[in-house]
């Protein structure tokens, strides 16, 4: 590892300002879990260090009625499981990140970090797309929001410009009978990263959805969509056909990722199977004696 | 006063330093002056280095020395095959062979010398499949061709036994490659003193093996040696004699005047670790209609990677280990072992035994299913027992297999789930047994499986116990503590394990082969009792009675009518006084009544074998593919269990690796190159990927060991692979023949079913 200057900004201008100085050669440091790796791997080289832990305007959640929730962009994923706010109005997120990863990963890992990485293989990406989260991203010029779903570009690659700094993630206030479901696939019980993990939000009005989120994530190269699996969704009463037949068209409309860990087919199936579960389980069906 | 000091589950006497994290590791040490070592290691499987150039790592502040395959000794390393220089010379056999190495005052530095060392290669095209190893024109591993080794056994009439068979089945499964995954990456810390001496400290399964090694690898004497063990946090086998590090780390101390450390990165040690023999087995057995096995036929070829080590050693076991724990009389076995350019393999927990019980026992589920007959009593109806002698000339001393069998399948409630009605549904049960033996004890190298202890008595009446045999973990320093005060008659807690050093330990062979309860326990129960003896003698001469009257029990020595007694301190003192200042001090070495293979592999090598069974519940995800552990049970026969929790410890461990082996662990290559070398893609079982483990012991006694007892646990790793995919089977109808069981192969046999079923 070569020599590295740490530097430990006290305000988010300052970090903005050496970031603008350095440029390429500075890294951000949140929480550490993917860059040191990178680094102990020789993967990345930073000359300079640029450690965000100073910075209290990037820590906090907390939740308004009229703004919703926002969370602090260093909030770490244990402290996201463990707030009571998030627990109440968003219980789906509050589970996503109890379950995440293993747990050094989830008490040292922050959830800005995992967003500027852009590793598909991880869980908050498609929960917050399919929760509408916008982004808070800071600049030398000012602050400007993105939303979720355009923050994330391609593999490894954000909407970050260079320079810019994530500050925060808000979600919407909460809605009336709006519910969120998640499920992530492990390759096995042995795995800490999804091959395949699937958000589903919706909104319940008289026993039928509205509004449906459909979401996959780990499995593609960026959280993806899926509009014309929630459009079967919608307005119809679910049954274990229908939510096969949703399933279907999310492994028809999927953009897989194929690696070593696993095949575009095996991505398909896993998103398949993943999402008839979380359709079925959403509506109270047992999706365990029929397969699809 | 202290009950008995064995057959209680006790905690092991080093739990408490490690847990404290006062243990030291090879990795804790450090030396005045001390430097660091680096390693630069090939990119290519198969090259000719053309040109290196050290001379910018050379000039880099605070590099102390440089080396390449110039500067090691001519003299090749090797375990029968001498093949291996200290760094590679000339050529390159696997991505990550040692090229050179850097010694520099920090980590850092050395790191950064190695990107400043220039290394020219001409790519040469490698061989990376065994399948292929033997095809004429493939790339040459070594001179002389790709074929290792190769054995031969023909026992009885096999081609009149197969006719006569009712049931001929034949089946070819392959195995691969695990990581021995070890808390405590390879670690060595070398000098060269001011007299020359080169001492080594380093985590090591046999401080003598590694001594020998050195002599030969650096071509020094032997006592001009000397190699300690620190804490040793695991080896499973690859810290026996096959790892590369601690050899150039000793080599790079003598080339500086000053200690020097290399400890190894988990990536580092992966790519630089003994990973086990892949190897594929085509099993072809016949039986009568009632399950009788009378014939079998095996072809195996196994994959050493570059350099032969104990692969050969290894195969020998793939090939014939198993055979000896039936009635079977007619056998034809073929074991090739190859070179391949990819990293070497070697021993690992099991040595063997794991690939053939993952052939042996999906071939016995099959069979028994094609007969109609329960699996667990064609085991029965097979098993070896007590007081037999193999086809092998193995002659089998306590066996308590058919108990094994009976207890795994009462916890499992195996009768019931076999017979219960198969759900249609997602997620599908099924349960799955094997059974499998293993040495406690191997006579090789050398003709001799003996071992040594020496016994101190203290003038305060505590022992001090010095072997040769390593403690990487398992228990052994626990066992022999506790074997000396159950026989000398003091408690556990006064008995200090040292060190094995080779300077002033007794000559070892070291750990492996399950020996070290069986022959160093019986060293242990000879020095022990001499021990006794001459402290009761002393106490005789002292209280004025006769030693055959006098006990010592718990520390105090007493006459059996209780006139004479007196604390143990007292008479070790009055022997050194009586005796001229000498203490109690002796020896005791034991030899099992063993022999050694014959050119045809036949003999009795050990003084006694191991069984056990295990029996596991799957459940299957015929959608994803997964396959979940529900339960398992595991069997182990250990003779007497000295320490209970210690062999409990040992078996759940060695479930949990065999279950890692089957369904959660691959190494992925890429023209060679391991693409998932680190602990986040190479999926070692976690915690929380871990079932409810039940280890379950049946206890007899072994005649030939110490107190009755025989190795136990390592038998445990075997039968874990062929449970879960015979439960796999007996879940979903697919019998997956190639490790690892993956959720693709898991899909594509239910594909493969329904297009069956729909034809």
């Amino acid at each position: 590892m070569r020599n590295l200057d740490y530097l430990e900004p006290e305000s988010l201008d300052e970090a903005l300002r050496m970031l603008a100085d350095y440029g390429d050669e500075a890294a951000v440091f949140a929480g550490g879990t993917a860059l040191l790796l990178a680094m102990r791997q020789r993967m990345l080289a930073p000359g300079i260090v640029v450690a965000l832990g100073g910075l209290s305007a990037l820590r906090g959640i907390g939740y308004t009625p009229e703004a919703g929730l926002r969370i602090g962009a260093l909030s770490r994923h244990s402290e996201i499981a463990r707030a009571d706010i998030v627990r109440e109005h968003y219980p789906v997120l509050a589970k996503v990140a109890a379950g995440l990863a293993n747990p050094q990963v989830r008490n040292q890992g922050t959830i800005g970090g995992n967003l500027c990485y852009g590793d598909p293989a991880t869980d908050p990406p498609s929960v917050l797309v399919a929760l509408d989260a916008e982004l808070e991203i800071a600049g030398r010029s000012g602050t400007r929001r993105v939303a979720m779903a355009d923050f994330l570009v391609d593999y490894f690659t954000t909407a970050l410009e260079p320079g810019e700094i994530l500050t925060a993630i808000h979600l919407p206030p909460v809605t009336p009978g709006r519910v969120g479901h998640y499920k992530r696939h492990l390759r096995t019980p042995a795995e800490h990263r999804p091959v395949a993990n699937v958000a589903l939000t919706l909104t319940e009005r008289g026993g039928l959805w509205d509004d449906v989120r459909l979401v996959i994530g780990a499995a593609t190269p960026v959280a993806q969509s899926m509009a014309r699996a929630a459009a079967a969704l919608t307005g119809q009463a679910i049954t274990l056909d229908l939510a096969a037949e949703a399933a279907r068209i999310a492994a028809e409309d999927l953009t897989p990722v194929s690696d070593a860990r696993g095949s575009a087919a095996f991505r398909r199936q896993v998103v398949r199977a993943t999402v008839r579960r979380i359709v079925a389980e959403a509506a109270g069906l047992d999706w365990s004696e029929a397969a699809a | 006063m202290e009950t008995s000091a064995i057959g209680q589950a006790r905690p092991q006497i080093n739990a408490r330093e490690k847990v404290l994290g006062r243990a030291r590791y090879a990795g804790d040490l450090k030396l005045a002056g001390m430097l660091h070592a680096r390693l630069l290691r090939a990119p290519h499987a198969h090259a000719r280095i053309v040109s290196v150039d050290t001379s910018a790592a050379r000039a880099l502040a605070g590099v102390r020395a440089v080396a390449t395959g110039a500067d090691v000794p001519d003299r090749r390393w090797g375990v029968g095959h001498k093949q291996q220089h200290v760094l590679a010379r000339g050529v390159v056999r696997f991505v990550g062979e040692e090229v050179a190495a850097v010694v520099a005052e920090t980590p850092e530095i050395a790191e950064e010398a190695l990107d400043l060392i220039r290394v020219e290669y001409e790519e040469l095209a490698p061989l990376l499949d065994p399948a292929l190893s033997l095809d004429p024109g493939v790339p040459q591993v070594h001179e002389g061709g790709n074929l290792s080794e190769e054995i031969n056994i023909d026992r009885g009439d096999v081609d009149a036994a197969f006719a006569g068979a009712d049931l001929i089945h034949e089946e070819t499964y392959t195995t691969h490659s695990q990581y021995p995954g070890y808390m405590e990456p390879m670690a060595t810390l070398a000098e060269v003193d001011g007299a020359g001496r080169l001492n080594v400290w380093t985590s090591t399964q046999s401080v003598f093996l590694a001594r020998q090694r050195l002599a030969e690898a650096l071509d020094r004497p032997i006592s001009s040696i000397r190699v300690i063990q620190p804490t040793v946090g695991g080896g499973f086998g690859g810290k026996i004699i096959e790892e590369r590090s601690s050899v150039i780390a000793a080599f790079l101390a003598t080339l500086v005047d000053r200690p020097v450390r290399l400890g190894l990165s988990r990536l580092d040690d992966i790519l630089s670790g003994c990973f086990s023999v892949p190897a594929t087995i085509r099993l072809k057995m016949g039986m009568t209609r009632d399950g009788t096995i009378v014939a079998k036929e095996v072809d195996i070829l196994a994959d050493c990677g570059a350099y032969a080590g104990l692969a050969g050693e290894v195969m020998t076991v793939t090939a014939m280990r198993s055979d000896n724990m039936q009635r079977i009389r007619n056998i034809r076995t073929r074991a090739r072992l190859v070179y391949t350019h990819t990293m070497p393999r070697g021993a690992f927990r099991g040595f063997g035994g794991a690939q053939m019980s993952f052939a042996l026992n999906s071939h016995m589920a099959t069979m028994a299913e094609m007969l109609g007959l329960d699996v667990i009593e064609l085991h029965r109806k097979n098993a070896i027992g007590p007081g037999e002698t193999s086809v092998h000339d193995w002659k089998i001393g306590s066996c308590e297999l058919p108990a094994c069998l009976d207890q795994v399948s009462e916890a499992i409630g195996w009768g019931e789930k076999r017979s219960r009605a198969k759900a249609g549904g997602v997620l599908r049960r099924g349960v799955g047994m094997a059974a499998a033996m293993h040495v406690s004890g191997n006579r090789t190298i050398g003709n001799w499986d003996g071992s040594t202890i020496l016994l101190k008595v203290n003038e305060d009446g505590r022992a001090v116990v010095h072997t040769g045999e390593s403690d990487m973990g398992q228990g052994a320093f626990t066992m022999l503590a506790q074997i000396c005060a159950e026989t000398l008659g003091i408690p556990v807690a006064h008995v200090t394990v040292a060190a094995p050093d080779t300077d002033n330990s007794p000559y070892c062979i070291g750990t492996l082969a399950s020996r070290v309860t069986i022959n160093g326990g019986m060293a242990m129960v000879k020095a022990a009792e001499e021990a006794r003896a001459t402290i009761l003698a002393a106490a005789a001469a002292k209280l004025g009675c006769d030693a055959e009257d006098l006990a010592l029990v718990d520390g105090v020595i007493r006459s059996a009518d209780g006139a004479h007694t007196a604390p143990l301190a007292e008479i070790c003192r009055y022997h050194i006084y009586r005796h001229g200042g000498e203490g109690i001090y002796v020896k005791g070495s034991h030899d099992p009544q063993t022999v050694r293979f014959d050119g045809d592999f036949r003999g009795n090598i050990a003084p006694a074998y191991s069984f056990a069974a295990q029996a596991v519940e799957v459940e299957v995800d015929t959608e994803t593919g997964q396959v979940r552990l529900v339960e398992t049970y595991l069997s182990d026969d250990c003779g007497v269990a000295i320490n209970p929790l210690a062999v409990h410890g040992q078996s759940n461990g060695a479930a949990v690796q065999a279950l890692g082996w089957t369904l959660y662990e691959e190494l992925h290559f890429e023209g060679g190159r391991v693409i998932n070398g680190n602990l986040a893609d190479y999926t070692m079982a976690t915690a929380d990927a871990v079932p409810m483990m039940h280890s379950m012991i049946v206890e007899g006694y072994e005649p030939n060991g110490p107190l009755g007892a025989k190795g136990a646990s390592e038998t445990a790793i075997l039968p874990g692979a062929a449970a879960i995919a015979n439960a796999v089977y007996d879940a979903i109808g697919v019998r997956i023949t190639d490790l690892p069981i993956t959720p693709e192969k898991i899909l594509a046999g239910l594909a493969e079913l329904e297009e069956a079923s729909l034809a």
